[in-house]
């Protein structure tokens, strides 16, 4: 049962945040998960869509959601976010990136600042396989089709009021069946 | 299935509770939201001065119901008991219920050292030196067992957690037990006490040099200590964003959750401040 750490006011992140972070291991243990993760925000923010391993990829998008979203709710005149601004990001033209390109761009987005897509795996195995971790409104082309609302197309239409005749002629059928039997019997 | 309708309504509604009924607060900060509507949003500092009504930050044991109601429980403990703002440093006199005691009450006094818990089971620790003997006790929140909780001295010291007074000279935590209220002279900033603590001798209950503590002396340690603490050290921490994200509330849910209460909490200390004009000019 603990408190809530006051200290600090934090922006809710509009991504799925996972109960407990995974440990990534590498030689220099803890001190050395955090230079990683460094490396793939800061690719990321240079980039604005990177290739990597799943596991990775959902580390980085988190602490790369909260570099945005306190850049965004501080500015860049705040001491404390520009010392992280300062540390995740390895390029110093990067965090004018940060301030002047990012930030404006992100102002008035109600949803998540990142996208996380499952990239290719080979198969079989039982790893995440890669994923392709990219900033929204980047200038590439989309990597999934746009989500058409296809509910009320007319072949649509047509297609769910078959099956609905087929449903209910097939009851019927069996209601004329049963009844059969119990007049039988 | 008829509970579980109403509970779940609960969720959409806004807390009331029935000695607000037909009464408005007076000074609530509204603020209008996009569509024009004015929005009730509490001051600030409140979560410094309810930090208990945020809940615990970990997401295996949050649920959004019960939190609620445990605000509702907890209003309505406030309604009838002052439970007035404090911090860590402030001096403080608990009145419990006591069976076993001639007097049936059980009055202690001391300075706290630490608070924590959220919701009903929110608590703190008050320590004392009586008879050249330190003793701490713990006392939740919303125990229905206390009768007054009253703040003799509201400070704050330069470190949330006063767990090193178990190893400093006795004088940092003796408090006189018939000490009396003293009078705030100024009402809208809680001073914050800057003493420096000395600590006793080596062995200690933890490593305190390896703790950033602002309030205590100079240890005096040999290097070897000092130099450990580095070895040991996590300093990648401070920039650990994720790190400080699972130990918080964010922002909008904090506000949120001051939004519904603040209002009810406003009117209780009207409600007080009045109870306690009536009782000055009565006892003129």
């Amino acid at each position: 049962m603990n408190q809530a750490d006051l200290s600090k006011l934090v922006s809710a992140l509009r991504i799925a945040v996972k109960p407990k972070p995974r440990l990534l291991s590498c030689p220099e243990g803890p001190a050395g998960r955090l230079k990683k993760l460094r490396a793939t925000v800061t690719a990321l923010v240079k980039y604005e869509r990177i290739e990597l391993n799943y596991p990775r990829a959902d580390e980085a998008q988190g602490y790369a959601e909260r570099l945005i979203s306190d850049a965004i709710r501080n500015g860049d005149c705040h001491k404390h976010t520009m010392e992280m601004a300062d540390y995740w990001l390895n390029e110093k033209q990067l965090v004018h990136k940060l301030f002047k390109v990012l930030v404006p761009r992100y102002q008035n987005y109600n949803s998540s600042f990142t996208r996380l897509v499952l990239g290719p795996k080979t198969y079989p195995g039982y790893y995440a396989g890669t994923a392709i971790l990219e900033l929204k409104g980047n200038p590439f082309p989309a990597l999934q089709p746009e989500n058409h609302n296809y509910h009320y197309w007319l072949h649509n239409v047509l297609l769910e009021e078959a099956k609905k005749e087929f449903r209910s002629a097939r009851e019927e059928r069996n209601a004329g069946t049963t009844e059969s039997v119990t007049t039988e019997s | 299935m008829a509970i579980v309708e109403h509970l779940a309504s609960l969720l959409r509604k806004p807390i009331e509770t029935s000695d607000e009924a037909g009464e408005r607060s007076v000074s609530t900060q509204k603020t209008g939201d996009e569509s024009g509507n004015t929005v009730i949003v509490a001051p600030p500092e409140f979560r410094f001065m309810y930090p208990e009504f945020l809940p615990d930050p970990a997401p295996e044991t949050r649920n959004r119901l019960r939190e609620k109601l445990e605000r509702m429980d907890m209003l309505q403990r406030r309604s009838v008991i002052e439970i007035p703002e404090f911090y860590t440093g402030s001096i403080m006199a608990v009145t419990v219920a006591d069976a076993n005691s001639p007097n049936k009450f059980a009055r202690f006094v001391g300075i706290c050292i630490q608070r924590g818990g959220s919701g009903l089971r929110a608590w703190f620790i008050l320590r004392n030196v009586v008879d050249k003997q330190g003793v701490e006790i713990l006392y939740e929140m919303y125990c229905p067992l206390i009768q007054k909780i009253e703040v003799l001295r509201l400070e704050r010291r330069l470190d949330e957690s006063l767990l090193y007074l178990r190893d400093a000279l006795p004088e940092y935590s003796t408090f006189p037990l018939n000490m009396e209220q003293e009078r705030r002279l100024n009402n809208s900033v809680v001073p914050i006490n800057p003493i420096k603590v000395k600590l006793r001798p080596r062995p200690w209950l933890e490593r305190w040099e390896r703790q950033n503590l602002q309030g205590v002396e100079d240890l005096n340690l040999p290097q070897r200590f000092y130099d450990k603490a580095e070895k040991v050290a996590k300093p990648w921490e401070k920039y650990d964003l994720m790190l400080h994200y699972r130990k918080t509330i964010p922002a909008e849910e904090q506000e949120k959750i001051f939004a519904e209460v603040h209002s009810q909490l406003q009117q209780q200390e009207l409600k007080r401040k009045l109870r306690r004009r009536r009782g000055f000019d009565n006892e003129q």
